[in-house]
């Protein structure tokens, strides 16, 4: 015997979530904000799933003082194709939706953790690329160090921030929406 | 049940009133004093982080220079050179600006006028003329630069000038010197046949930011001093002051001085558009010029107490005010009964071909401030109220030009030539502010020796008296000056990129030197903190050229951020340039010294600044 389908409540509920990933493609997901005495407007790092913004030039400029390598959209292969991913995710959120099926409810729950991991780990290794392989050629010579994913830190004379922001956001309330199925669905 | 509700909802409200009795705020009348109780230092202090109410544009007179101050804290913001060499900025040494130049090192920059928009300032454009060269420059506002110079032909020392018709159709430029038309050869025994005094309507292509001039008129040889647009009623029309209708050609102080009437020309600009498009005129040197006497209608005379300096319409444009400047006597004339007596033909015969109106019938009233002497300049509040510098008994008056009241008056310190009050030339003066821009300042400063600098006060003019608030020291000389709303100025921070420029790089990799015979044209970048001239070089911050090369050397600061200005200065070579955050800008010359030759940023940029060189190498000829 087929097992029961999830209620109509849960199947509207998963669609939200295929929404909300596509939602999270137009807003910002992670950023980093450059405090210093000499631009106490801050400068910022701000990701999109499939571009850079913000003041990337100026801080490439300003890294080049202490060798780090500069960065550019290009310098992120990841940006060319997490909008695909992230498209896709949406796709099999749609359809376990459709499906209404607690074990492919899971499997796609299993998906989004791993998804998510991976996306905080590639960040990691970015920061721990570009923080510890620095010129030694470079006029102003400071330890390697990597900046965390969220918080402060102290850098030479800038004060960072780096946060999670909108898109990301909104991609924890998509997962929100994964979970409701499974208190609504719980066994009585 | 009900009675529960009841004290706890009592409960609550003492609850709050306790709080409010004893955390409450109640001494905010005492703490924020009101204008009146204001000191005068209060009234002149912007702290900082605050930014001033007003821009003050001051010309710079003989230093060819414009003055930026914040009103009301009198600091000086900026100079921006305009008609003179500024090693500050490299202005006279990067391509554009001395090709604006055209060769001429100073210049003597009279009367600032802004564009307009329907009367008003529109903050877009700065105008201002040189007396000394006959050149007039429109500054753009979004970066404080000069845009273009242009030389006015057959004109010799702009001083009536500029003023801004209400919509910035048209600058005019009337002249203090009559010249044979060309600047030819003539004797001055043949004055008044030969010399003319020539006014130009300028245009402002906006899209070029190219100065054109449409027109000319042949004035009589008289000279002309200053002018004004009219407004709303009379926003065709426009003044000027004459003095010398004598025609004397030597010893002016006492020649010009002998009638005891001068006129004020009064034009309708759009009939002499109108005239143009008709073709009443003659071509003169490739101007289009219109002679009174021969193509007719649109200028008026209209006889005024001797050698006037100012002329100035009321914010209503009702009225022009007018002052012989040895005279005592204020006129205020009407536009509306010099249209009527143009329209009747009351006409007291002709001076030059152009038809005189009569004083009577065109005077609306005579001012006489008892004992006040030299009036020179007037300027309106937001009520229409007009304030008179006095040159003479050294003191501005504020009168009611509907009544020919006087209502205050204030010495100021010493000899004010002329004043400048918030938009106080335009349909809607603000009041508030007037700043007197006085001649001398004799004991006002510590003596820095024989010559003193000039002085400008801040006179506060919000109230029914005048109160001088501020003095501060000026470097010769200002004029006339502007004073604009802050907020109606937007500039930009950093040039925006052009990718269609020939001559910018904006990748450091794309820094390369090419040779082209005996040119040497660099495509550089200027960074914090070094130069790059040819990415590929084993040194790129190095140009080697030949002796005798032509040099041209582009940079762009590819520093998109506020403030970062780079300079770019070669030792010994007598140049120097200043590239503007994001800016590409060019320096040309011949390569004509062998030798070594250091360069550096002039413009400290970075802690690095001091290792922002490079050498400049030219080889010797065989
Ligand atoms: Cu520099």
């Amino acid at each position: 015997m087929p097992a029961k389908k999830m209620s109509v409540s849960s199947a509207i509920s998963i669609s939200i979530a295929g929404v909300l990933l596509i939602i999270s493609l137009f807003f910002p997901w992670w950023g980093m904000n450059f405090i210093a005495p000499q631009y106490p407007e801050g400068l910022d790092i701000v990701v999109y799933p499939n571009k850079l913004k913000g003041d990337i030039e100026i801080i490439n400029g300003l890294n080049h003082y202490i060798g780090m390598k500069p960065f550019s959209e290009e310098s992120f292969p990841e940006l060319a194709y997490l909008p695909y991913l992230i498209v896709s995710m949406a796709l099999f959120t749609v359809v376990v939706a459709f499906l209404r099926k607690k074990s492919w409810l899971y499997a796609l729950i299993v998906v989004f953790l791993i998804g998510g991991a991976l996306g905080i780990y590639d960040i990691h290794r970015w920061l721990v690329d570009f923080g510890t392989n620095l010129n030694d050629n470079a006029p102003i010579r400071i330890d390697p160090f990597v900046p965390p994913i969220f918080g402060e830190n102290r850098i030479a004379n800038f004060t960072t921030f780096s946060y999670f922001t909108t898109g990301s956001y909104i991609v924890g309330a998509a997962f929100l929406c994964l979970l409701f199925p499974l208190w609504k669905e719980r066994r009585k | 049940m009900k009675k529960k509700v009841i004290s706890a909802l009592s409960g609550l409200a003492v609850g709050i009133l306790a709080s409010t009795v004893f955390f409450g705020n109640f001494s905010s009348q005492e703490t924020i004093p009101t204008a009146a109780a204001k000191t005068d230092a209060e009234k002149v202090y912007v702290p900082f982080g605050k930014k001033d109410e007003y821009y003050l544009f001051a010309s710079g007179g003989h230093s060819g220079q414009m003055f930026i101050y914040g009103v009301p804290s009198m600091r000086r913001i900026r100079t921006v050179p305009v008609f003179s060499l500024d090693s500050a900025t490299g202005y006279g040494w990067d391509k554009h600006s001395k090709e604006m130049l055209g060769g001429y090192t100073w210049g003597d920059l009279h009367h600032p006028a802004f564009s307009e928009t329907n009367g008003e300032y529109d903050g877009k454009y700065m105008f201002a003329t040189d007396v000394g060269n006959s050149r007039a420059a429109v500054m753009d506002l979004k970066t404080f630069t000069v845009k273009d110079i242009i030389q006015v032909p057959n004109t010799s020392g702009p001083h009536c000038a500029a003023f801004v018709t209400e919509n910035t159709e048209y600058l005019f430029l009337p002249t203090r010197f009559s010249v044979p038309i060309g600047h030819k050869y003539a004797s001055l025994d043949n004055y008044s046949k030969e010399y003319r005094g020539v006014m130009s309507a300028v245009t402002l292509d906006e899209k070029t930011q190219k100065l054109h001039i449409a027109y000319q008129v042949a004035l009589p040889p008289w000279s002309y001093d200053l002018s004004d647009a009219g407004k709303k009623i009379s926003k065709d029309w426009a003044v000027l002051t004459t003095y010398n209708t004598e025609e004397a050609t030597t010893n002016l102080e006492i020649n010009a001085s002998k009638e005891d009437r001068d006129f004020i020309v009064l034009f309708n600009w759009k009939e002499l558009e109108k005239m143009v498009k008709e073709g009443k005129y003659d071509n003169v040197g490739g101007q289009k010029m219109i002679f009174p006497e021969k193509h007719k209608g649109g200028i008026y005379l209209v006889p005024v107490a001797k050698s006037p300096h100012g002329v100035d319409v009321t914010p209503d444009g009702k009225y022009f005010i007018a002052s012989g400047k040895l005279a005592p006597l204020l006129t205020v004339f009407s536009f509306e009964k010099a249209f009527k007596a143009i329209k009747n033909k009351e006409f007291a015969g002709e001076r030059n071909g152009i038809p005189i109106l009569k004083y009577e019938s065109v005077m609306e009233r005579e001012v006489n401030p008892e004992n006040a002497l030299g009036p020179l300049h007037t300027q309106f509040d937001e009520k229409g109220m007009a304030y008179t510098t006095m040159f003479i008994s050294s003191e501005i008056v504020k009168w009611n030009p509907n009544t020919g009241e006087v209502l205050d008056r204030v010495p100021v310190q010493y000899s004010p030539g002329h004043a400048v009050a918030a938009e106080g030339d335009t349909v809607s003066p603000d009041g508030k502010y007037l700043v007197s821009l006085n001649k001398l300042s004799k004991d006002s400063y510590l003596s820095v020796g024989p010559s003193h600098p000039e002085s400008m006060q801040l006179i506060d003019i919000s109230g029914e008296k005048m109160k001088v608030i501020q003095s501060v020291p000026v470097d010769p000389e200002p004029h006339y000056g502007q004073m604009i709303k802050a907020d109606k100025i937007k500039t930009i921070e950093v040039y925006p990129k052009d990718e269609k420029n020939p001559d910018a790089v904006y990748n450091q990799k794309d820094a390369r030197i090419v040779r082209k015979g005996n040119e040497v044209h660099v495509y550089g970048i200027a960074m914090r903190s070094k130069f790059i001239f040819d990415a590929k070089a084993k040194r790129p911050d190095v140009i080697e050229v030949n002796e005798g090369d032509k040099v041209v050397i582009h940079i762009t600061n590819i520093d998109f951020d506020e403030d970062i200005t780079h300079g770019f200065a070669i030792n010994q070579y007598n140049l120097n340039m200043e590239i503007q955050p994001g800016q590409t800008n060019t320096m040309e010359f011949v390569a004509d010294k062998p030798g070594t030759y250091p360069l550096y940023c002039t413009n400290f940029c970075s802690a690095l600044h001091q290792e922002m060189t490079g050498y400049l190498l030219v080889k010797p000829k065989q």
